[in-house]
């Protein structure tokens, strides 16, 4: 497939229409003490309907997005995200709802978070569901702050300091470790899974809890894990389940049948919620009868048909954000659920792993696959002998993207070289796969030349990261003050007038 | 196989097979044979799978049990606001690029949502008048935390002081993002008369040592603006400030960088987007150029590409989890990028003159809301003395705020927020007081009510509005 993406060069909004430099000063609002009032105008230009409207869509035309584009992101489960989800999370009986209203005026709102925190008990295996987590890494954030509070009130918190995770984790959970105040300390992988000998040497009086991911990042199910349980919670520690993952094991296991006492599920991931070009995203907790004490307040208790928020939890860790959470995504989570069911639900899994098994069948005559072939939701391809050609796993990601093909998680995780991680959920169907497939031979068929000048049909070409990082230019302010360095008084070095190319 | 399953799944006669004889089997359940028996799981409970026709009449049915403000005249404000979200906005935010795109980590991919990012950024430097900006955390409570963690990295201490008037949601969440430091949060007094710090306390407070920064917020938890605000960073001297600041409220108020704010943060979500039960929020957060390297969140920063043609990426990236792992500044990964083109958007096509015009609608009907809530026996309205924009404090002569405005809105009206925290036993002095809040829905209609509801006069001999045009 050839595949051309809009290239405009799209002014900024501020080259639109410059505006003054000093702008009048506002209208003093009475009683604003003079003091704290502006003594300028916001330097913002003032810009018609029409104008902001055109910029910002001819911006998006140059943006992949999953309705244009194929992601093949390894542990991001960029699935296709319904369309009625948006209609319905627009409603204003969902959009206007206010946080603070009192509970017998949004018993609507509360059934819809009590409805999907009951649907992910039942998948999840756990008997209690926090919705509140803005998002993964901030549900990771939580959990571990619950587990905090359960050492502390066991009077083992100075002693247990220690995180565990495997070396294949992904980078928020040592960066939440860390946050909540514990060292994290790596476990290397044996054959891509954690090594039970290994963990069973780490584990100690000083463990505070094992983080892992399973189906782990490598896209292998965890074999072990039941002797991994059992080592963990032999030493005291707790089990926490990072919830990337579970688009492959949905209706097969579930992290409390595995168990962990405690998981973070992603609703942009696996419940198909958008991911807003990085977020909004949803992060779900949910706990066993160990840690659901702790959970942040208020919960939301069903009585009848009436629902209230409770906030008489002594143990609770409090609030890890303002609100419930991101209600507009958790709407859209219990849409997909409600559209699945059981047997949706189950089928989920089985098609997303067919995908990736045969993909990486595929594929893995191409590029080495490291580790075992039987994968779950996602795959793990070497692109080594790359090098022999001068080329490196970059050039062959930027080269997808010239197919249309957003280029897979590259260089990640660290124990494979020049690492490629494939995922392509249930929602791509066989064509698509074998599109991707036949685009991946064609790039891998091209010229080193070819592969190092890619990308050449998007809207810019190669971008240069360094000059980004060594001249920082952050927003208009360092443009007007150091845009210079880069050349940069306009979109294009001769300055040309804006418009399509 | 067999039992229906969403069209988005592809699962017509034909798609799977070759797959499956690609990989040499029969079932597909073969795939699972490396999950241990003793793991496996039963029947979840989830019920059958619904059309897409009934689970709208299904989630219709339950919202149909909502009363919001389209039903009931509301008051409602805080961090969260009931603002009007032009059309405009939302049809850009429905442009399927955006919304079911990826974090930008391909840029040559991204460059739409990277330079919205680039203009958003660019945007909440010009109204704090700080230097730089991220491209967003989760909501203005977590960036209030993530304000704190980058404080503890500029300066040693143990000790951060916050306003005692701060809502209390946000000093849990505070407390949350500070437990893995072992600091104390202090809590600054406010003045009883107008509900403002009392900077000699803080005075007193710095001079004993160990502080490592304070955070104060632009309007307060009262509603109120503190004309104490410029004299904190001469008391405060090298120990950082933080201003939690309302991102309307700066279009009329001056940048905290002019007066020494080294971080700004703000709930950006009134600017383009819904309040949706509260989430998804906008997390806005701006710093000094000397400390960007300490701070957490991504930032989009403009580069050349291979031909030389402007371009934007995410840039800085080893702070971040994905690269620094246990070493980042923080742990977020995803944050609020479409609510921060919403905010961008709005901005621009409300015009910062439209942002002037709003903030003094808004504000002369607070006061027009104020006179008539005065005059009811059962409110002491406003609360405190202090100057206010659009928000005020309000306090019950009797009873818990909270029972008051559970009444309130028996009588269908939705009149402020409980600023009291919730949880047993810890309301304190605030029991009696909430927030009411004018907003872009609060007609004069909609006070009389209020008005009426609480015994109170209706406004109908003050002044009539000044009329300044630009309504929605």
């Amino acid at each position: 497939m050839s595949y051309h993406q809009a290239r405009y060069d799209e002014p900024l909004l501020w080259e639109i229409e410059p505006p003054p430099e000093a702008p009048a000063a506002p209208e003093p609002i009475p009683g604003v003490p003079e003091r704290l009032r502006r003594r300028h105008g916001v330097r913002w230009p003032e810009l018609s309907e029409l104008e902001v409207i055109r910029h910002f869509t001819r911006l998006s035309q140059m943006n992949f997005g999953i309705d244009t584009n194929a992601y093949p992101l390894g542990s991001c489960t960029m699935k296709y995200n319904p369309k009625v989800s948006e209609l319905l999370a627009r409603r204003p009986g969902a959009a206007e709802a206010h946080p603070g209203q009192p509970e017998a005026t949004v018993q609507g709102s509360l059934e819809i978070l009590w409805r999907l925190e009951q649907a992910l008990g039942k998948i999840t295996g756990f008997e209690e569901v926090s919705l509140q987590p803005a998002a993964g890494a901030h549900g990771e954030f939580a959990a571990l702050l619950m587990i905090r509070a359960y050492l502390a009130e066991r009077g083992e918190l100075e002693r247990r300091t220690e995180v565990l995770l495997p070396d294949t984790a992904h980078g928020t959970n040592p960066a939440s470790a860390a946050m909540a105040g514990f060292t994290a300390r790596e476990i290397r992988s044996k054959d891509g899974c954690v090594d039970p000998a290994a963990l069973a040497a780490a584990v100690s009086d000083r463990t505070a809890a094992f983080m892992l991911t399973n189906p782990n990042t490598a896209g292998l199910f965890e074999p072990e894990i039941v002797e991994i349980a059992r080592t963990v919670h032999g030493a005291g520690g707790l089990l926490y389940y990072d919830g990337a993952n579970l688009n492959a094991i949905l209706g097969v296991t579930s992290p409390g049948r595995m168990g962990f006492d405690v998981a973070h599920l992603n609703l942009h991931k696996t419940f198909a919620t958008p991911h807003g070009g990085g977020g909004p995203g949803a992060g779900v907790l949910a706990a066993g009868p160990t840690l659901a004490p702790f959970l942040p307040v208020p919960r939301i208790v069903r009585r009848g048909r009436n629902f209230r928020l409770d906030y008489d939890r002594p143990r609770s860790i409090g609030k890890i954000k303002s609100g419930l959470g991101n209600f507009g995504l958790d709407l859209r989570a219990l849409v997909f659920l409600l559209s699945h069911g059981e047997s949706g639900i189950r089928r989920i899994s089985r098609r997303a792993v067919l995908n990736s098994n045969y993909l990486g069948q595929r594929l893995g005559t191409r590029l080495p696959r490291p580790f075992r072939p039987l994968v779950k939701h996602e795959f793990l391809l070497s692109g080594a002998p790359l090098k022999a050609r001068g080329l490196r796993t970059l050039d062959l990601a930027k080269r997808l993207l010239d197919e249309g093909i957003h280029a897979p998680t590259v260089y990640f995780p660290s124990l494979v070289e020049e690492a490629l991680m494939i995922e392509m959920p249930e929602t791509e169907s066989r064509r698509e796969l074998d599109l991707l497939v036949a685009a991946f031979e064609r790039a891998l068929g091209d010229t080193p030349e070819a592969l190092r000048a890619a990308p050449q049909s998007l809207a810019v070409g190669r971008i240069d990261e360094v000059a980004a990082a060594r001249h920082l230019l952050l927003s208009w302010k360092d443009l007007r003050e150091r845009g210079a360095v880069l050349g940069m008084a306009g979109p294009t070095p001769e300055g040309a007038t804006p418009g399509k190319t | 196989m067999g039992a229906r399953v969403p069209r988005w799944i592809p699962s017509e006669p034909g798609e799977e097979e070759p797959l499956l004889a690609a990989l040499g089997l029969n079932d597909v359940e073969e795939l699972f044979r490396d999950v241990p028996e003793q793991v496996r799981m039963g029947r979840m409970g989830l019920g059958a799978p619904l059309e897409e026709i009934d689970v709208v009449r299904r989630i219709d049915r339950i919202l149909s049990r909502n009363r919001t403000h389209s039903r009931y005249p509301a008051f409602l404000g805080g961090r969260v606001g009931l603002r009007y979200v032009p059309a405009a906005v939302d049809a850009l935010l429905l442009r399927s690029e955006f919304y079911t795109s990826y974090t930008p980590y391909q840029p040559e991919a991204s460059q739409g949502m990277l330079q919205s990012l680039f203009e958003f950024q660019s945007l909440w430097v010009e109204l704090t008048g700080l230097d730089a900006a991220n491209a967003s955390l989760y909501d203005g409570a977590t960036a209030a935390g993530e304000a704190l963690l980058l404080c503890r990295r500029l300066k040693e201490g143990h000790r951060f002081l916050i306003p005692a008037s701060l809502p209390w949601e946000e000093k849990s969440v505070l407390a949350n993002y500070a437990a893995g430091l072992g600091i104390r949060i202090e809590e600054i007094p406010y003045d009883p008369a107008s509900g403002l710090l009392d900077l000699a306390w803080i005075r007193e407070a710095v001079g004993r040592g160990e502080v490592f920064g304070l955070l104060a917020d632009l309007p307060n938890g009262f509603g109120g603006l503190d004309e104490g605000l410029p004299e904190l960073k001469g008391i405060l001297g090298g120990v950082p400030l933080v201003v939690a600041a309302d991102p309307l409220a700066l279009a009329v108020l001056e940048p905290p960088g002019a007066y020494g704010a080294d971080i700004v943060v703000g709930e950006g979500q009134g600017f383009g987007t819904p309040p949706s039960f509260g989430g998804p929020l906008l997390g806005l957060f701006a710093c000094r150029a000397e400390h960007l390297r300490l701070t957490p969140g991504r930032i989009v920063g403009a580069t050349r590409d291979a031909a030389g043609r402007r371009a934007f990426t995410l840039t800085l990236q080893t702070r971040e989890q994905h690269i620094r792992r246990s070493r980042a500044t923080s742990n977020i990964c995803t944050n609020q990028s479409l609510l921060a083109l919403a905010f961008v958007a709005y901005a621009s096509l409300v015009g910062p003159r439209g942002l002037e015009r709003l903030a003094h609608r808004l504000s002369d009907r607070a006061r027009l809301l104020a006179q008539a809530l005065g005059r009811s026996p059962a409110l002491r309205a406003p609360a405190f003395s202090a100057p206010f924009l659009w928000e005020f404090a309000v306090s019950v002569r009797a009873g818990s705020a909270r029972e008051f405005l559970d009444r309130l809105a028996a009588a269908r009206v939705l009149g402020g927020t409980p600023i009291g925290d919730p949880r047993p036993g810890r309301a304190g002095a605030e029991e009696a007081l909430f927030l009411t809040a004018a907003t872009e829905f609060t007609d004069r209609r909609a006070i009389r009510r209020y008005a009426r509801a609480v015994g109170g006069e209706p406004p109908g001999d003050v002044a009539p509005e000044a009329s300044r045009g630009g309504g929605p």
